[in-house]
Parts: C-alpha cells; sequence; structure tokens
C-alpha cells in the first residue's frame, strides 16, 4: 500500500515539475543613461488602445508589483491614481504617443506641477499580450449516476510578447526599451481525473520584464 | 417534499440557462476626476433630455443573448460635473425654463445620437467595447445656434474575474471618459466659447445650420455623421 502511495506521489511529483516549462527572452535597448533618486517614483502605463494595444490590466498590475516589491523596489504610483490626477492628458486618446509631445504637455496648466508632486521621473509604456497561438488533442467527461470521469488529453501554447518603452521625464526623452518574449505550453492529461499542468506564461514574462526593468533604470551603464 | 425538491432543481436550471442568455448591467453615476484646464470665465446654462435622467439601451446579440444596460441618471450627472469644470458658471435648467430672460454667455443642449456596444462573443475577443455619439448644440446670448456637432467617444475594456458585467460598465465609463477628454480639447482649441463670452472676438466659420456645415463641425470635434 505504502509502495503504492510512493509511486502515485512520486508521479505527481515528476508532473508538477513538468509544468514549469516556459522558454523566455528578455532584451533591452538603451537609449540613455538612467538612474533613479530617493523619492522618485515609476508609473506603469499601458498604450493606448485606439492604437490597437491589448494589454490586460491584470499584468499591468503585475508589473506593479513586481516593481515595488524587495528592499530593491522602485517607488510605483499606481497608474490609475496617475492617469486621474493629470485627467484629462492621459486617457487613451489624448496620452502623447511619442516623446515629442511631452514638451507640449508639460506647458498645460498644472500638468509638470502634478508630476513633480508625485515625483515621476519614468513613465513606462507597456505594449503586447498573451494570447493562445497553438493548440489540440481531445479530453471529453462524462457523468452518470454512479459517477463520472474524463479521459483524453489536451494541450495548447501560450505567448506572452511585451515590450516596454521608458521615458524620462526629467529629459523629456526615451531612455530606451525592454522586451520580453515568454511561451509555455500547458498540458492537460485525464486519466478519470484530469490533471492540469499549467505553464504560467504570462506571470512568468511579468517577473521577466520586471526584473529587466529594475535593472534597466536603476544601472546607468549604456549596453 | 420530492415535488418541492423537482421544482427548485427546474428553477435553478432555469436560471442557470437564462443567466448564459445575457445580462443586465446598471451604471451607477461616474465620478470624472477635476481636468487639469483653466476654467472658461462664462456663464452657461445647460438644458439636458429627459432621457439623461434614466437612459436604457438594449441590445440583441447573434439573435441568443440579449442585454441591457441601464445608464440611469450617469449622463446627466456627467454632463453637469463636466461643464462645471468647463465653466466658472453653470446653471443646469429646470424643464420648460426659459432662458432668453437669463444673464447667460451660451446655451448648451447635449443629448445622445447613437448608443452601441459590443461583447467578447461578437467580437470573439475578450473585450467589451461602448460606443456613444452625444451631440452638443451651443446657443449665443440671442439665442442663435452656433454650434452643432456630434461628439463620438468609445471605451474598451477587458474581461476581467469581476465578469462581463464589470467590464461593460467600465467600458461605458472609458467611453464618457473619452468624450470629456475631447470635448475639453476640442472646445479649448475652437476658442469659440471665448467669442461667446466677448463677441468682438471673430471666430472661424462653425455656425450650422446645412449638412456641409455639420460635417465641418463634425470633423472639428473628432466625430463624424454616418
Amino acid at each position: 500500500m505504502s509502495d503504492a502511495l510512493l509511486r502515485v506521489g512520486a508521479a505527481i511529483a515528476a508532473l508538477v515539475m513538468l509544468s514549469g516549462c516556459v522558454t523566455s527572452r528578455v532584451e533591452n535597448s538603451r537609449e540613455g543613461l538612467t538612474g533613479i533618486g530617493e523619492g522618485e517614483s515609476v508609473v506603469i502605463m499601458a498604450k493606448s488602445y485606439h492604437l490597437g494595444n491589448e494589454t490586460e490590466a491584470k499584468y499591468i498590475s503585475c508589473i506593479e508589483n513586481a516593481l515595488g516589491r524587495g528592499s530593491s523596489g522602485l517607488r510605483v504610483i499606481p497608474h490609475k491614481q496617475f492617469v486621474d490626477s493629470l485627467f484629462p492628458w492621459f486617457e487613451p486618446r489624448t496620452a502623447p504617443a511619442e516623446t515629442k509631445g511631452l514638451t507640449k504637455l508639460m506647458e498645460r496648466p498644472g500638468v509638470a506641477d502634478k508630476i513633480r508632486e508625485q515625483g515621476v521621473r519614468y513613465i513606462i509604456w507597456l505594449d503586447g499580450d498573451t494570447e493562445k497561438v497553438a493548440g489540440g488533442g481531445s479530453l471529453s467527461c462524462a457523468a452518470g449516476p454512479g459517477g463520472g470521469g474524463c479521459f483524453g488529453f489536451a494541450w495548447w501554447q501560450n505567448d506572452a510578447d511585451y515590450d516596454a518603452f521608458v521615458w524620462d521625464l526629467q529629459g523629456l526623452e526615451s531612455a530606451g526599451s525592454v522586451s520580453a518574449d515568454f511561451s509555455g505550453t500547458s498540458f492537460l492529461p485525464a486519466l478519470v481525473v484530469p490533471i492540469p499542468l499549467i505553464a504560467r506564461t504570462q506571470a512568468a514574462a511579468c517577473k521577466g520584464l520586471a526584473d529587466q526593468l529594475r535593472a534597466f533604470i536603476v544601472s546607468d551603464e549604456l549596453t | 417534499m420530492t415535488s418541492r425538491l423537482r421544482s427548485l432543481f427546474f428553477g435553478f436550471a432555469l436560471a442557470t440557462f437564462l443567466a448564459g442568455c445575457g445580462a443586465n448591467v446598471r451604471l451607477e453615476p461616474p465620478t470624472i476626476p477635476e481636468p487639469l484646464i483653466n476654467s472658461l470665465p462664462m456663464t452657461v446654462a445647460v438644458r439636458l433630455p429627459e432621457n439623461f435622467d434614466h437612459y436604457v439601451h438594449q441590445e440583441e446579440v447573434l439573435g441568443r443573448e440579449e442585454w441591457t444596460i441601464d445608464l440611469g441618471a450617469s449622463n446627466a450627472v456627467f454632463f453637469t460635473q463636466l461643464f462645471k469644470y468647463m465653466f466658472d458658471e453653470v446653471i443646469v435648467l429646470e424643464p420648460g425654463a426659459n432662458p432668453t430672460d437669463m444673464a447667460i454667455d451660451a446655451l448648451i443642449e447635449p443629448s445622445i445620437d447613437a448608443f452601441e456596444f459590443s461583447v467578447p462573443n461578437q467580437t470573439k475577443t475578450d473585450s467589451f467595447a461602448v460606443w456613444i455619439r452625444y451631440r452638443i448644440r451651443v446657443f449665443d446670448r440671442d439665442g442663435d445656434l452656433v454650434l452643432d456637432a456630434p461628439v463620438s467617444a468609445y471605451g474598451k475594456s477587458l474581461t476581467t474575474a469581476l465578469g462581463g458585467d464589470a467590464a461593460l460598465q467600465r467600458a461605458a465609463v472609458l467611453a464618457m471618459r473619452d468624450a470629456a477628454a475631447l470635448m475639453i480639447m476640442k472646445f479649448d482649441e475652437q476658442t469659440l466659447f471665448t467669442s461667446l463670452a466677448d463677441p468682438s472676438v471673430q471666430v472661424p466659420s462653425l455656425a450650422t445650420g446645412s449638412d456641409e456645415e455639420a460635417a465641418v463641425s463634425a470633423t472639428a470635434l473628432g466625430g463624424k455623421d454616418e
């Protein structure tokens, strides 16, 4: 009995280990020196949906949390607070699409003061999304008076491709960009009980991009 | 007892079935943040149409789902807030009130030309989208129509763990904020209101009446008649 239990335990452990299969590529392109001082903060924004962008709200929150976490965490202003404080100049229709629009924006009444009050040094614009790019297999479930169960195998692949464009509000210029391409395949084998082996592609892309962004902003090395 | 259980079961099954066939969404009046603008030194009267206090839109999606969105008094609250931020003094007219004897620089009459929305089933995406086309009519102190233009606003929100209702509400609020942003931006640029406060200031032709002129105004406010 205990042998059988051990075998089941080992099988489950092996399956759980398999579930972490995500491939990744994170790159950055620097256009200028960065660095962040005491009291300075960053804000994470999604590029406008008027431009066809589909970045998920939960991904933005994830990046905000990941950047602010830990002893080396950055000071992050919640994007909703930032957008509301500068209404209507960071709405999807009115937000500047390029850094050259920043000069005119700063001249609008109250804008520069609000940004200074919140200590915002960098605006990070996120572009991209996570989507299912492939899938297959077959899984069927049935239930009857005596019980139920599933049989089959299904799989699907999610790609999380995100770009982060960093604008430096001190020089009103672009500091560069960081891109993250993650791909993960999930499996769902079922022999009476389905065992989901989910690749957490978006979560991995969040952590990968946030780590790289933090290094990009804090470091002043030209790479 | 058995028949009661059976009724309960069928009631539950029916409720589950109906829940999958659409939804009723009610929007609480949104609060727009105080905009970073210099308000225009004018006294304006605002006449809100009756349906701004209770606007309900119903849409059948792909012949199966029926979605109803109840904006309640959202439009009335939204325009009152917005104009109070945009102008120094705003008088919201009671139904039947006559503004001709009032000391005002302009009378503004907003209305809704069209309201549409889409749900994920239609677009095969995870997003809800709302389009609102408002119409803004502005009369000068003599009661002459000086602007008649549509304002086309758009809001989009992805489905979240909170469900479709919350996403549709969010999309509607974003569309209203979009309308506010558009009006603030364009009214400021037009200098129309400056000329209404001080008639000696000449403004390029925004007066309307003909379709051609309305089209000019429509383009000026970022929308167009279809």
